[in-house]
């Protein structure tokens, strides 16, 4: 495509290697046995759907992470980073998905935050202001003034800050997350025009991104990953997108279903309605219906604003428009205890069970009367016997593995913690369950319960919308699923059309693949 | 992961196992002072004077309640001291209005100061200020109102029986009568902590306040009622103290700010938040009490004495008050 890409030599040997490098969270594996070459001069795109193993990855390289096994060579020498800092010092910067500036200082502070050059033990503004100058010319935004503060500046004005920042540490190697996610088109073209620039000077690039056309009008190499493997390393333009998308699928499906019953009848009244619903820059008019007995899925990449609609839905969210109608009636809910009032009959299973579901010293019986306090109590006061047969009902309900109800419930395993979050709700017999990724981090025989117990629940008559970032629970647990792009709904996919290529094409919203069969003679983009 | 003892437990496995380690250490402590006590007098060990060392520090123990309460919370009430003397002089000034004032001193007095903290409770669940913050601006206000009601000197108000009766009288088996407030403000105490919705709902902020809403938990309305309640229970100890003394005079809470919370810290209460036990507090008032008592006794100067409270709560919060260990 372009001739600069062939330029540099690629027999020469590569600058970062990996070999062999697992990670595990707990039970969970992130990384197995990845191996990867990354060359100098090269821009290499990683690929790969969510939990994939892409951050996992970029973090055991740049020393956030230590891998459990497995070897790192930069330059041909054997290299560990216990730290960010040690990274840097070998030349590793990593420029994180989320940005790490400080808002309230200036842009010169910022970029030498970690190493300001000093004078008498004291830092040297003038010498400071001249570094950060030029590192800013060398990201293309000369036209920033190094004093201005952060916080003044718009959001992809800070992503060139956070470049530069990158650059002053004088990196060999240069790894970007979703760097261009928050960019307008314009910065874009400025960001693409400093990477090359960079690839010219002979640094090696590591390069995260969803979006199929950035990678191809940029990278040379892509490697794509799944299910933290490393399945394949080839030169950017000879596949197509429906043989990369194949390639990121594809998975062993190690999670069993329970069936799905045939299609709910499309009843007059849907339990949950939702009209024209907005939020800012996040929701942008989002309209769908869940019926009794349904469970609809919520799908498409990180950050499409799914969590933002479960929790417009739940009341949290300030500034929401649009309708939300329950059983016929439009409400209007101000807040988790609206929400969850008898006559709405809503729950949250929400993201992080840590610090929104749980609170972890208290004991499990406390944790799993907090959303059902109302129902237990008479004019305030607790009713000790309800709450004990409600507790035992619940944990012999879920099979919660816990040595009493007063065990605190973070001595609890995850799965079982993650029960008590569910259980939590189900003891305020919901008729809406929104879940927010429920089974991230929890073992494989919790998450099969979890299943079933979702399915029971739409049978007995819940209507159920459940957000996952795991595909394959979408596509196994869902009767549809409603793939969001950019906080809009982009495409609804259900029955047959439900399969793993349809999700992750409209995820990426590429329009070719159609079908699993389309994807060997898709060649053409 | 350390277990960690829950106040609310209902099923105690025993009752050393469930008492909260700081909590037995300030019983501990305050054996050990009655014994250093002794040393210098036998009296120390005498009913009078225990009983004597319980009627003054149930003062103590109003302000305590109320500041615990906010602590569990996760927040703090530095607006005490004015808020003491609010109890105490619109206490007083309501006795000032003839019988029917007198009849209506004491639930005037407590009153004010449930309003002085429905303000408190506002601006911090509400108006989202930190609690440090604004609740030290209420003192301020409550101290000025209070210096243009009185012109700056002791007011000529005197306490009404009643007040005089309740702090100082002997009305029940020779205990004094602040002894049985103190008895009955701590049972409801207890009783609203472990057996309520609202107590379980502030250990529940104090924990996790994001985790709390989301369980669909009115988090505002709980913190305001917490503030009303410290407020009262404030004005409540000012109330006691004005009858104690016959009259309120300018300042005559500010020796209760650092004692009510070193009282509610000492007793193994998470200065974060969330955990803690009302039998630790009482502990923790009955030890500051017993340490002034006894520092008073040794005739140490009232600086020495204040510097020796603030190295015993600064010991104290190395050894509980650090919270969790990180990753745990």
């Amino acid at each position: 495509m372009e001739p600069i890409k062939a330029g540099l030599a690629a027999s020469t040997e590569p600058l970062l290697r990996l070999r062999g490098i697992t990670k595990r969270y707990g039970g969970v594996r992130a990384l197995e046995e990845v191996d990867l070459a990354v060359r100098a001069g090269r821009i290499h795109a990683i690929l790969g759907e969510n939990g994939a193993g892409k951050s996992s990855l970029i973090k055991c390289i740049a020393g956030v992470v230590q891998p459990d096994a497995g070897t790192m060579s930069l330059d041909g020498a054997a290299v560990r980073f216990p730290s960010p800092a040690a990274a840097n010092a070998a030349g590793v910067v990593c420029i994180f998905q989320e940005l790490s500036l400080i808002p309230d200082l200036s842009v010169a502070d910022n970029i030498m935050i970690s190493n300001p050059p000093r004078r008498f033990g004291m830092i040297d503004g003038r010498a400071q202001r001249r570094m950060a100058e030029a590192a800013l010319a060398r990201a293309g935004a000369g036209n920033i003034h190094p004093l201005e503060l952060v916080k003044n500046l718009p959001l992809s004005r800070r992503q060139l800050v956070e470049i530069a920042k990158a650059l002053a540490r004088n990196p060999r190697l240069l790894i970007l997350d979703e760097a261009t996610s928050a960019l307008t088109a314009a910065d874009v073209e400025t960001v693409f025009r400093v990477l090359k620039a960079l690839r010219a000077q002979g640094l090696a690039l590591l390069y995260i991104s969803h979006r199929m056309d950035e990678i191809a009008e940029l990278a040379d190499d892509c490697s794509v990953f799944r299910n933290g493997r490393h399945v394949a390393t080839f030169p950017a333009g000879t596949k197509s997108d429906g043989e990369v998308i194949a390639m990121m699928i594809g998975r062993e499906y190690s999670h069993v279903f329970p069936p799905k019953p045939a299609p709910v009848p499309t009843g007059p009244t849907p339990t949950l309605a939702v009209r024209d619903l907005s939020w800012g820059e996040t929701l942008a008019g989002i309209s769908f219906e869940v019926r009794a007995g349904e469970i609809v899925g919520l799908g498409g990449l990180d950050g499409q604003g799914q969590r933002e609609l479960l929790l417009a839905l739940f009341g949290v969210l300030r500034g929401v428009t649009g309708q939300v109608v329950i059983e016929g009636r439009p409400v209007s809910i101000g807040g988790p205890g609206d929400a969850k009032a008898p006559a709405n009959g809503m729950a949250l299973i929400p993201e992080d069970r840590k610090t929104e579901g749980l609170m972890l010293p208290m004991s499990v019986g406390e944790n799993l009367c907090f959303a059902s306090l109302e129902r237990l109590s008479r004019g305030g006061v607790l009713d000790k016997a309800a709450e004990r047969r409600a507790v035992g009902e619940m944990v012999k309900l879920l099979a919660v593995k816990t040595a009493s109800p007063d065990t605190p419930v973070g001595a609890l395993s995850g799965g079982n913690q993650q029960k008590v979050v569910v259980a939590k709700w189900l003891m305020n017999s919901p008729r809406i369950i929104l879940l927010n990724d429920p089974t991230r981090g929890i073992d494989v025989g919790t998450k099969q319960e979890m299943y079933r117990l979702l399915r029971k629940l739409a049978d007995e008559g819940a209507a159920i919308l459940l957000y996952s970032t795991d595909y394959a629970e979408l596509i196994g647990c869902c009767d549809r699923v409603l793939v969001l792009y950019g906080g809009a709904v982009r495409r609804e996919l259900a029955g047959e059309a439900l399969t793993e290529s349809a999700l992750v094409a409209s995820a990426l919203n590429v329009e070719a693949v159609a079908g699993e069969a389309g994807l060997t003679s898709a060649a053409t983009p | 992961m350390t277990m960690r003892i829950d106040p609310a437990d209902p099923a105690p496995p025993g009752l050393f196992k469930r008492l909260d380690p700081a909590v037995l250490t300030a019983f501990g402590c305050i054996v050990a002072l009655l014994l250093v006590g002794s040393l210098y007098s036998t009296s120390f060990l005498s009913p009078g004077y225990l009983l004597q060392q319980l009627q003054v520090g149930a003062f103590l123990a109003m302000a305590a309640t109320g500041m615990m309460i906010v602590i569990l919370l996760g927040q703090i009430d530095l607006s005490v001291p004015w808020l003491v003397t609010v109890g105490g002089m619109m206490s007083t000034a309501a006795a000032g209005y003839g019988p029917w004032g007198a009849a209506f001193a004491i639930p005037a007095g407590v009153l004010c100061g449930v309003v002085f903290g429905l303000v408190n409770g506002v601006g911090v669940a509400y108006l989202r200020i930190p609690s440090m913050i604004f609740t030290l601006g209420i003192n301020a206000v409550a101290q000025g109102l209070m210096i243009l009601r009185t012109g700056g000197s002791a007011p000529q108000d005197m306490a009404t029986p009643a007040m005089h009766g309740l702090a100082t009288g002997h009305a029940l088996a020779g205990i004094p009568n602040a002894v049985w407030i103190w008895i009955v403000v701590g049972a409801v105490t207890v009783f609203v902590l472990r057996r309520t919705t609202f107590g379980r709902s502030v250990y529940g902020i104090g924990n996790r306040e994001a985790a709390a809403y989301l369980s669909g938990i009115n988090t505002r309305r709980i913190v305001l009622l917490a503030f009303a309640l410290s407020g009262g229970l404030s004005a409540f100890a000012g109330v006691l103290l004005a009858g104690y003394s016959d009259k309120a005079y300018q300042g005559m809470g500010d020796p209760y700010l650092l004692p009510a919370i070193a009282a509610v810290v000492l007793g193994g209460t998470s200065i974060l938040g969330g955990r803690g036990s009302y039998l630790g507090t009482t502990a923790g008032v009955i030890l500051i009490t017993l340490l002034q008592s006894i520092l008073s006794v040794m005739q140490i100067a009232e600086a020495g004495r204040q510097i020796i409270y603030g190295v015993v709560i600064v010991a104290m919060l190395l050894l509980y008050g650090r919270g969790p260990r990180v990753g745990s």
